[in-house]
């Protein structure tokens, strides 16, 4: 880590630099100086494979933060290359040339936070979402709550059974057929006594 | 009207399969342009399943996070389940607080995920190929680990286990000895499913140099999993960057040579034996006393340190990991999924595509296991 701040240092000029874990690190640099940095690493200091690439909205800020994890599968070490964008103006420039892959993420990036790359092969092409006219969606003051309330109207829902309405309906039926069985068995009762007054008459 | 009597000389058609097909590997669609049997170019289309994964944890508070994450992939959520508590874990500054024990049971669950994973996939491989019983016993197999998972987690499919600081409970009593019997169980049903598949002429006929990278990709892009150890490049995350108590084990990385369909699940096949192994020496090694959680205090008003991460875990299809940056709130600020199939799904499948037969489509989407919650989270 230490030997390839140094010649970063040296060439590109880093702003920060910091180890996260002995197999992670991360150099903060100026957006001009990215690819040529990105290019270098790749060429020079053996950090071949883009592992994976992210942003992110510093709404506060009014920036984004674009995160590049190159690694060395040799020396088994990562390093996050962070730089800053203007959020007003988000526009970057692209790496598709140095990692074929980055066109999946340049225009994932482009639908989800409005960052164009010019060049890049699919700015512009759907991606996840589809008719999509809104702000981007993962932009911080993109409110998905408020969206879905504007968007889709309320919908009532399944009709649904109260289980306790339940209940009480059955018990109301046993206590009626317990009732009418009662009923039943005195009418029944009622009529044995008179044929058995009227078999003693005879 | 007269009909041509000249032959077509080019006829190109354009061809979507998926997103509701038999041989697509989840709720994607391949857009194909095709001469004859023959693909020219192809694109990957995703979107069907966008649940917005990310952008709903950054609305959550830490312990809220569990159950969104699991969800990102069903066949695996424990690796999410673990990318997710280490990297909070690191940016919180306790991952050295971790009880011992509680570090062998999240890697003893991380290699019954992966075990339950590719019983599915080398199945699910052959089913794709006309192979019609294989995969259904090895669903069965599978079953038999996702009852260890319900003994242990109380569920199936998703377990919500690992958590913040440890694991959510011990091993019940005699769970060793019932994971052993499921061990058992399954290796001696593997023999059976090595001659119905791999033995099989036409599974070796349609598997045997179809879908070949070329070992030079390796160095182009970032290839990880069975994809670059049938290769015979034997990269692991377990190995190369140790995480939990995987130093402690014993075991070698699997590596086939070929780089095609059959050499991709070979390395699977062999690492389903990989796993149960793995399984074995972990609950023949675990410390059987000590606590499972380290004291964290109250989760839910959590506040992390302003910091920023990535993690990585081996899945079965490949190096998955988590990118998260905190800014000293209760919430994720970024949470951004790395998972294998964003590179082997769309860029890679896509560069394989042209001089393909389209009936090895589907063999090749699931060589790459490609999984489509994972490119579009």
């Amino acid at each position: 880590m230490e030997k390839i701040v140094k010649e970063l240092e040296s060439r590109f000029g880093i702003l920060s630099h910091r180890e996260q874990r002995p197999d992670l690190g991360e150099v903060v640099i100026e957006e001009r100086n990215t690819v040529a940095m990105l290019e270098w690493l790749k060429r020079h200091g053996g950090y071949i494979h883009l592992t994976h690439y992210s942003v992110v909205d510093w709404i506060e800020d009014s920036q984004f933060q674009l995160v590049y994890l190159l690694t060395d599968p040799n020396a088994c070490h990562t390093l996050m290359v962070s730089t800053r964008i203007d959020r007003e103006k988000a526009e970057a420039e692209s790496i598709h040339a140095l990692w074929p892959e980055a066109v999946t993420y340049e225009q994932e990036f482009n639908e989800m936070y409005g960052i164009t790359f010019p060049g890049s092969p699919r700015q512009g092409v759907e991606f996840m979402l589809e008719g999509w006219t809104d702000m981007p969606p993962m932009r911080r003051d993109f409110d998905t709550v408020e969206y879905c309330e504007r968007t889709y109207g309320f919908r009532p829902g399944r009709h649904h059974v109260d289980p306790k309405e339940v209940r009480q309906r059955f018990q109301a039926e046993q206590k009626r057929l317990k009732e009418q069985e009662a009923a039943t068995a005195n009418a029944n009762n009622a009529d044995d006594g008179k044929s058995s007054e009227a078999e003693a008459a005879k | 009207m007269t009909i041509p009597n000249e032959p077509l000389v080019s006829k190109e058609v354009q061809l979507w399969v998926g997103p509701q097909h038999p041989g697509i590997p989840g709720n994607m669609a391949m857009q194909i342009w095709v001469e004859g049997d023959t693909i020219n170019r192809g694109i990957t289309h995703v979107g069907y399943l966008h649940r917005a994964f990310e952008k709903l944890i950054e609305r959550r508070n830490f312990y809220q996070t569990f159950p969104v994450v699991c969800r990102i992939c069903v066949p695996e959520p424990d690796t999410n389940e673990y990318l997710l508590a280490a990297a909070i874990e690191e940016l919180a500054g306790i991952s050295d607080q971790i009880p011992e024990k509680a570090q062998w049971i999240r890697t003893l669950v991380m290699e019954m995920s992966r075990l339950a994973a590719l019983l599915m996939v080398v199945g699910g491989q052959a089913g794709g190929m006309g192979l019609g019983a294989a995969p259904q016993w090895m669903v069965a197999l599978r079953d038999y680990v996702l009852d260890l998972f319900e003994e242990l987690t109380g569920g199936r499919i998703y377990h919500m286990y690992i958590i913040y600081g440890g694991v959510r409970r011990d091993l019940p009593e005699g769970f060793a000895e019932r994971a052993e019997a499921v061990l058992q169980k399954i290796e001696e049903r593997l023999p059976m499913i090595d001659n119905v598949i791999f033995e099989s002429a036409v599974f070796r006929k349609r598997a045997m140099g179809v879908g070949v990278i070329p070992k030079e990709w390796a160095e182009q892009t970032a290839l990880t999993g069975p994809v670059i150890r049938a290769m015979g490049i034997p990269r692991d995350v377990r190995k190369d960057y140790p995480y939990l108590v995987y130093p402690e084990l014993d075991f070698d990385v699997v590596t086939e040579e070929g780089s095609d369909i059959y050499a991709r699940a070979l390395v699977r096949r062999r690492e389903i034996d990989q796993a149960i192994d793995l399984i074995r020496q972990i609950l023949a090694r675990m410390p059987q006393e000590g606590p499972i959680l380290a004291r964290t205090g109250n989760m839910l008003r959590w506040q992390v340190p302003a910091g920023q991460t990535y993690v990585r875990a081996e899945a079965t299809r490949g190096e998955f990991g988590y990118f998260i940056v905190t800014d000293g709130t209760d919430k994720i600020r970024r949470f951004h999924v790395r998972g294998p199939s964003y590179v082997h799904g769309v860029s890679l499948l896509e560069r394989m595509l042209p001089g393909l037969n389209i009936s090895d489509l589907y063999p090749l989407m699931g060589s790459l296991q490609v999984c489509p919650p994972e490119i579009e989270r």
